[in-house]
């Protein structure tokens, strides 16, 4: 008598980009645990995690570089495993660090790496090298390029197979803001032309400027996921009254928006009245206590993917490049 | 095929080909020009110079230079394999491959391939500088080269080549297959020499097992001349041919299993 085998799950219609329970292991380290993304078709995801949250073994496992122990995935609209290797042939990935021959130069390894998988037209890589801005640097060998360098020739890399849907490991690693502002404009007009970006990144504000959705993932599970504009408008609206006033303010709004809703801090710069409504009523908020006669000294609303962030993942800022980013976990 | 082309092209392009091309095809001639500049010392018993003179006696001079070609090549081929093996592991260059829809045991071998066409060219030229330096060699040592155009040794040339080359390529794979275990060009330019010198040692304490092993098995393909006090290979060229054809085949597995069921996580 044999196991009866569940059916496959359905297609997640639309989506460039689906897993289902995706869960992996190395040895006794859980490194996803039952992750469940869906990426719609046509926009650029922010895949956001701090360090060690499974963001590159999502990676790994999306181009076949490592099997899952258990879960599915769905590339580009239909069910993926080890043995479609072909539908990568509509992927163009940068996973980790961007990977040359230090021996060749920029073009030869463009054109070593397009002799593999699928085949690449003619002028495509004279095209991505003027795309990336490598022109009068095509000719070094790989060797002698900066990390910045690299990274803009593992873009190109990527592109080289015109792709569906395109994934990028910390994309902005190493970049100049001249060159973030240049990657940043060629995804968000991939994105435009119809395909699907995918980006995993630890720079958030980068992320907040570039993405349309994002996924935020901690210990191996996505904790968020939804539109950028959306995560922000969630949250809270905070207003900051004087010391004597608190205890009216309070009252007014929590008879406005509902006990639950309202909760008074003290911090360095003074006492707070955190409401939890989107920032989209936080005129109302303030309306509500200038009818009272109670006027707020500052008004914030909303959050930021940064705040978001740290609230849903609890990890703290540490990165060493000056840059806001994400830290911890190892 | 595009595969075998760029394998081509990235190793025309890396200079350890021509690193390594360069110290074979000039130990081969080095070898034999030192062979004739000892004859005549005072010091070599003479024994040891008739054996010496008959090493650099054309037409027996071409099988000893083949011979040695495969022993003595065999040492930095192995490193050179492991090397371009370990590197696209250690490079990423195999994981760029994968995520762009390649599969992995074709890249691999197809690699593999590159390699085996090349060396074919360095065994060529290795024989030629070989030969030159034979000629020089029997001119210091006062050896006669007039058999160097014997008709018969001349068209037997072909197949032994044929033979040095399978025999290199079986070699190229084991270096290659252990080189796919460790991912890395060090270890495996490392535990590639380390068993080819091993077996070498092993062959002293037991010779009738380590005959069937890859690296004596290659040596055995083509007939080294009997030279006294040297141990010769015991297994006939034609089952040598067999072993090592076996070998190559298992070690094609062995990468091709291993690159297959590989977690690429570097």
């Amino acid at each position: 008598m044999t196991a009866a085998v569940p059916p496959p799950p359905p297609p997640i219609d639309g989506a460039a980009l689906a897993t289902r329970g995706l869960r992996k292991s190395y040895g006794h380290r859980l490194a996803l645990d039952g992750l469940d993304l869906t990426v719609p078709r046509g926009l650029v995801y922010g895949f956001l995690g701090p360090n060690g949250a499974g963001k590159t073994t999502t990676m790994r496992l999306l181009v076949g570089l490592i099997r899952p122990d258990a879960g599915s995935i769905e590339l580009l609209g239909q069910p993926y495993t080890a043995h479609d290797r072909r539908r990568l042939y509509r992927v163009g990935a940068l996973i980790e660090a961007p990977a040359f021959y230090p021996f060749l130069n920029g073009r030869e390894n463009l054109r070593a790496l397009a002799a593999s998988g699928q085949p690449v037209q003619r002028g495509r890589i004279e095209e991505l090298i003027e795309l990336v801005g490598l022109r009068d640097r095509a000719g070094d060998k790989v060797g002698n390029y900066s990390m910045g360098m690299k990274q803009r020739l593992g873009i190109a890399a990527a592109l080289l197979g015109d792709p569906e849907l395109l994934l990028l490991d910390e994309p902005a690693n190493g970049l100049d803001p001249a060159g973030i502002v240049g990657m940043r404009e060629t995804l968000r007009a991939l994105a435009a032309g119809g395909k699907t970006v995918f980006v995993s990144s630890h720079i958030l504000p980068e992320v907040q400027q570039l993405a349309d959705v994002v996924g935020i993932i901690a210990r191996g599970r996505l904790v968020r996921e939804g539109p950028v504009a959306q995560l922000l408008d969630e949250g809270r609206v905070r207003v900051r009254v004087t010391w004597e006033e608190g205890p009216d303010a309070t009252r007014l709004l929590e008879a406005a928006f509902g006990a639950e809703a309202v909760a008074r801090r003290t911090e360095s710069d003074g006492s707070w009245l955190e409401v939890q409504v989107p920032a989209s009523r936080a005129a109302e908020v303030n309306r509500e206590l200038a009818k009272a006669g109670v006027f707020a000294s500052r008004v914030e609303a909303g959050s930021d993917l940064e705040s978001l962030f740290l609230e849903l993942t609890g990890e703290r800022v540490t990165t060493d490049d000056g840059s806001t980013g994400i830290g911890g976990v190892a | 095929m595009k595969l075998v082309g760029s394998g081509l092209r990235k190793l025309l392009q890396r200079p350890a080909t021509w690193i390594t091309g360069a110290i074979v095809v000039g130990l081969m001639a080095l070898v034999f020009i030192a062979l004739g500049a000892t004859i005549n010392m005072s010091t070599v018993p003479e024994v040891q110079r008739a054996a010496l003179k008959l090493l650099l006696q054309f037409p027996g001079a071409y099988t000893y230079i083949v011979s040695e070609i495969i022993s003595t090549g065999g040492l930095f081929l192995i490193a050179f394999a492991a090397a371009v093996a370990g590197s696209e592991w250690q490079w990423g260059t195999l994981k760029a491959a994968v995520a762009r829809g390649e599969s992995r045991w074709r890249y691999m071998v197809l690699t593999l391939a590159a390699v085996a066409l090349i060396v074919g060219v360095v065994i060529l030229v290795s024989f030629v500088a070989a030969v030159a330096g034979a000629v020089a060699g029997a001119a210091l040592g006062g050896i006669s080269s007039g058999t160097l155009l014997d008709r018969d040794a001349l068209l037997a040339l072909p197949g032994e080549l044929l033979r040095a080359w399978l025999a290199l390529t079986e070699v190229l794979a084991i270096g290659f297959a252990v080189a796919t275990l460790t991912r890395s060009q060090l270890a495996g330019v490392g535990a590639g020499v380390a068993l080819f010198i091993g077996e070498q040692f092993a062959t002293l304490i037991l010779p009738d097992v380590i005959k069937f092993f890859p690296f004596n098995a290659a040596a055995a393909v083509v007939e080294r001349p009997s030279i006294e006090g040297v141990t010769t290979a015991v297994l006939s060229p034609d089952a040598a041919l067999v072993v090592t054809t076996l070998w190559l085949c298992a070690a094609l597995a062995l990468v091709v299993v291993a690159t297959e069921r590989a977690e690429i996580t570097g």
